[in-house]
């Protein structure tokens, strides 16, 4: 997942990004309105995380050049004004969801991950598909309920075609949403990673959870048991 | 021109002499006409007189006695003349009064019985009034020679009585004009004289002799007055807010400051600090939030606009609509229209943003937001009420959550500091009251009574 995080404090910039990685996000940064308006407008986002009182272009222009522009990805603001006025005008000018500094982490990432699966379409932390099911809250797959160990870059991909289940996802938007802007990319590595988890989600070869589209990309085809 | 008692007299002073000198000349106009038509009425019956003494002799010539009944005509330049003149214009006759001058040039008159009368200059400058009249005069049987009397009386009467009058009227008009203008002066001080007091009120007040303005201001200033004493009392009452909340927020801080300083200087354990300082600083921040949304709080301010409480309400309701879009709680707004709040926007926010959000925590499924005017002993509510479906609160546990009778701990676990901030909002800034009590809906109900004075502030 691909997030971008705009934030003039460099402190708690750096923070944030740091913690997010770890939890696996490709994560972008921005100093300013100017440089975070550039970065959703032209990276592949999977959410962002704008503060309001930024020093050149506020949050709110930001996030309502987005949304004028045709960004549709989910929007989390952090504002220290904690008056719902503030939070109303925020959600207004098109973010999805507020949080009022000072926040803990957990409480961020579990804001990220609600806002990234409603963009799926998926309403719970557990996302099942047949005997399928990944707890994005935990980060653990479960196969008929046996716990898969799975390693950071092969949860970020179940993760990413999971909550896209039934839909084909190609290899660039793949390399564009689980990298970083300015990461090494091999798509070969994609397809090792695909390979590993075709096995480890499918030991006995007859789930066939991600189908091979060739030419076009992936498809997680197990049907959606909970949304 | 900024002082308005000086706008006024200048006003006052204008229309009256506009009105007072309109009446001296009218009063002049009507004067001298009628000093007019009583000179002509005299003249015309000077020429009666001189028609009644007239002869003919044996020749036909027309003859007048030497000693006419009017002693002046037989006085030279004694100021009243007269002559006759044929049909063509020659002269027949004049009194020895105009020996040596001459009647002004009249044009002749041409049918018996006409009469003119005018102001002419006699030949040596005198000015006159001259009165002419033609008649048909028998001089024999059946013959007829038109004749003119032409009478004239210097003007030197005429105009002493002019002079006179005019001299008495101007010089009343003037008097007039003056007491008028001294007591108009006076009823203008009288009447500002309250402006002024508001003037050195304010003045004392800015000094801080005096905390208000006065209540026994007449009636048209009484709506100033009132706005400005509300005014005073709104700015004197968020001023106070500030310094409770800095006061409270100073108290607040110290305390877990001191248990931080406390446990460096015991030399905790690394885990021990680790769990100490998430506690203080969680407690810190909650109190900072607390008292600083206390402290925003605007109040009911004096002369605001009557604001519409629905299309507040369906902000809110918006909002929180996407902030909880994944359990996507049916959200109900069933408020009037015409429904409104006389204070600021941004507390009426803070009001529905908490209530409405705190029901959206605890709701199964459903929210319900109500407000509607009520009356509490002749001033106005509004009352606002925030209903959901979720497992309610336990009886006796309301007054816990409302925090009565403590001062700044708004710490209850779930509810965060919205209902505090809440109750603080309606009780301490609207005077009115917050309960909570069990919806029809099966979960809780907050209701906010906000009270408001007749005239809305």
């Amino acid at each position: 997942m691909r997030i971008l995080i705009i934030e003039d404090e460099a402190p708690l910039l750096e923070r944030v990004a740091a913690q997010l990685r770890a939890q696996g996000y490709a994560v972008d940064t921005a100093a300013n309105g100017r440089d975070g308006l550039y970065c959703g407008q032209e990276y592949p986002l999977d959410a962002a995380v704008v503060d309001l009182g930024l020093p050149d272009l506020s949050g709110i222009d930001v996030i309502r050049r987005w949304r004028s522009g045709g960004q549709r990805f989910p929007v989390l603001i952090l504002t220290a004004r904690g008056r719902w006025q503030d939070k109303v005008e925020g959600l207004e000018a098109g973010a999805d969801d507020y949080l009022v500094k000072p926040f803990h982490m957990e409480e961020l990432q579990a804001r990220l991950r609600a806002l990234i699966r409603r963009t799926g379409g998926w309403t719970q932390a557990v996302l099942c598909c047949g005997p399928v099911a990944l707890d994005t809250g935990a980060q653990q797959l479960t196969l008929e309920g046996q716990v898969v160990e799975l390693t950071a870059y092969e949860y970020k991909l179940l993760e990413y075609l999971m909550l896209r289940a039934g839909t084909v996802v190609s290899k660039t938007e793949l390399t564009e949403h689980l990298y970083e802007e300015d990461a090494d990319r091999d798509s070969n590595v994609l397809e090792v990673l695909v390979g590993r988890l075709r096995r480890k989600l499918d030991p006995g070869r007859d789930l066939n959870p991600i189908e091979t589209l060739r030419g076009r990309g992936y498809r997680f085809r197990l049907e959606r048991s909970n949304a | 021109m900024r002082s308005l008692s000086g706008r006024l007299l200048t006003a006052a002073s204008v229309v009256l002499a506009a009105f007072l000198g309109l009446t001296g000349l009218s009063l002049d106009q009507a004067f001298r006409d009628s000093l007019q038509a009583a000179v002509q009425d005299r003249l015309q019956a000077q020429v009666y007189m001189l028609l009644g003494a007239a002869e003919l002799d044996g020749l036909g010539r027309l003859t007048l006695p030497q000693a006419l009944p009017e002693a002046r005509f037989s006085t030279p330049d004694s100021g009243l003349y007269a002559d006759v003149m044929d049909g063509q214009g020659a002269l027949i006759w004049h009194s020895p009064s105009l020996l040596g001058l001459a009647l002004p040039f009249f044009p002749a008159l041409r049918n018996p019985g006409e009469t003119a009368f005018a102001p002419l200059d006699s030949s040596d400058g005198t000015p006159l009034f001259v009165l002419a009249f033609t008649v048909n005069w028998e001089v024999a049987p059946n013959q007829y020679r038109l004749l003119t009397f032409r009478v004239a009386e210097a003007q030197w009467n005429y105009r002493d009585q002019l002079w006179s009058f005019r001299r008495g009227l101007w010089g009343w008009l003037l008097g007039a004009t003056v007491v008028l203008l001294a007591v108009q002066g006076m009823i203008l001080r009288w009447s500002l004289k309250p402006l002024r007091r508001v003037a050195a009120e304010v003045t004392d007040i800015e000094a801080g002799r005096r905390a208000g303005l006065s209540s026994d201001y007449p009636e048209e200033l009484q709506p100033l007055t009132t706005n400005l004493n509300a005014l005073l009392g709104h700015s004197r009452a968020h001023l106070e807010r500030y310094r409770h909340a800095l006061a409270d927020l100073a108290h607040s801080l110290k305390t877990p400051l001191a248990v931080l300083r406390g446990t460096l200087d015991n030399g905790a354990s690394s885990a021990e600090l680790r769990q100490i300082l998430g506690e203080q600083v969680e407690r810190m921040n909650r109190t900072v939030d607390y008292q600083l949304q206390r402290a925003a709080a605007s109040g009911r301010i004096a002369l605001s606009a009557p604001l519409p409480v629905t299309p507040v309400a369906r902000k809110i309701l918006d909002s929180l609509a996407k902030v909880y879009a994944e359990r996507a709680p049916c959200l109900r707004c069933e408020i009037d229209p015409a429904t409104v709040f006389y204070g600021d926007e941004g507390d009426l926010m803070e009001i529905l943003g908490n209530l409405a959000d705190n029901a959206c925590k605890w709701c199964q499924r459903q929210v319900v937001v109500r407000a509607h005017p009520a009356d509490h002993g002749g001033r106005r509510e509004l009352v606002i009420e925030v209903e959901d479906d979720g497992p309610g609160i336990p009886e006796g546990q309301a007054p816990l959550l409302l925090g009565r009778g403590q001062r700044a701990d708004p710490s209850v676990a779930g509810h965060g500091i919205g209902l505090a901030v809440v109750r603080d909002l309606v009780e301490e800034v609207y005077y009115g009251r917050l309960d909570i009590d069990r919806s029809t809906l099966g979960g809780a109900r907050v209701r906010a009574r906000l009270r408001f004075q007749a005239n809305g502030d």
